[in-house]
């Protein structure tokens, strides 16, 4: 889920989305993440923000949520601060204690900007049946999204003929929708294949 | 020139635009020259919670003529049509429909229930 915050620009008005990458369970405080963006002006606008500063939103919005876990093989796969709307959906999965594989694929630049890190490392260790497995792929987005593709066309592709994995999967840019027509072409349910472009 | 004729369901007095086109796109979220882009452009509001990305069903509009005068639905937005409150038949999303006839009359109707998702959630 994401809010949807006002931005007031000199000349106009943005609507910009961010997403909520705290838990419900965290109470009415939430948190949000966010990625200075070459050019950006409405995100140059938010790191402006000084602590006690009002921000006019609303929300919350979005189609891209997981209530419970599906009774199947379930892989998430992420990219940068597209890390967000994973983070409450993988609290929210080991709480109900899946009895299927967990797997997360989450690529980035450079090891400093996979987010959540020590989170992440700690429910892999407190559930076995997750498997948190990182990339590191400098070169711009092209180059980051050819080395996703390979990975999930090896692992969830070409390895065997299982159709029954759900895929979650949030990135930034056309990527998304490649990974997206790599699973669904190979025969995963259209349904079962969630994804979030930014 | 192209004209698009906005009823509300909420009962607001309808509005016309007529533009032309090419000359999209007239402000900078959602496809340009789509629905959402149209309107902005000309100081009409619609709500567009995820800023035009197709991540939302918030700029939903239920077209009621000229439905066939539009770019095609793509992948990504039937996905998340499917998900939106109150589909129809002719539904879009107006950040994605984009207006690709010079001489299209195309008539929308905004749902009252997206207005009302927003403005119930209000935090300000
Ligand atoms: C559903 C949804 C949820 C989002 N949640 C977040 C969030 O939690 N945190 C966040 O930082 N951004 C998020 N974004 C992106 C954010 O809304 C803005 O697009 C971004 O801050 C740039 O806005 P801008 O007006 O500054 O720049 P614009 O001039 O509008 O630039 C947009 C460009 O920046 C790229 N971009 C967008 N987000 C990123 C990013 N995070 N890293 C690198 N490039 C990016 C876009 O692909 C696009 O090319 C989300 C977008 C969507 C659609
Ligand atoms: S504005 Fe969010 S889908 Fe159109």
């Amino acid at each position: 889920m994401f809010i949807s915050i006002s931005i007031p620009l000199a000349d106009e008005t943005r609507v910009r989305p961010y997403t909520i990458a705290s838990s419900p369970e965290d109470g009415d405080l939430f948190e949000i993440v966010f990625n200075r963006v070459p050019g950006g002006a409405g995100v140059a606008w938010l790191f402006e923000r000084k602590a006690g500063d009002e921000i006019n939103f609303t929300g919350p919005f979005g189609a891209f949520t997981l209530e419970r876990a599906p009774e199947r093989e379930l892989v998430f796969i992420a990219e940068g601060t597209a890390i967000a709307p994973i983070r409450p959906m993988l609290r929210r999965v080991f709480e109900q204690k899946p009895g299927h594989p967990v797997r997360l694929l989450y690529a980035a630049d450079r090891v400093e900007h996979l987010l959540f890190r020590g989170e992440i490392e700690g429910h892999a260790i407190a559930h076995p049946q997750f498997q948190f497995e990182t990339i590191i792929a400098d070169g711009g987005q092209e180059a980051l999204y050819a080395r996703i593709m390979a990975e999930v066309e090896r692992r969830w592709v070409v390895t065997d003929n299982d159709r029954m994995r759900h895929f979650y999967v949030c990135g930034i840019g056309a990527g998304v929708l490649r990974i997206r027509d790599l699973l669904r072409g190979a025969g995963y349910e259209r349904r079962a294949v969630r994804y979030e472009q930014w | 020139m192209a004209r698009i004729r906005i009823l509300f369901e909420s009962g607001e007095p309808e509005q016309i635009v007529e533009f032309n086109p090419a000359d999209a796109p007239f402000q900078h979220d959602g496809q340009p020259g789509s629905i959402l882009d149209v309107l902005l452009g000309h100081r009409i509001h619609l709500e567009h919670a995820c800023g035009g990305n197709c991540a939302c069903t918030t700029c939903h509009v239920i077209v009621k003529q000229g439905h066939d005068k539009l770019s095609e639905a793509s992948e990504q937005e039937e996905d998340l049509l499917d998900r939106a409150p109150g589909l129809t038949p002719t539904s879009r999303l107006g950040c994605q429909a984009v207006v690709e006839d010079a001489g299209a009359e195309i008539v929308i109707l905004v749902p009252r229930y997206t207005i009302n998702q927003v403005s119930e959630s209000r935090g300000e």
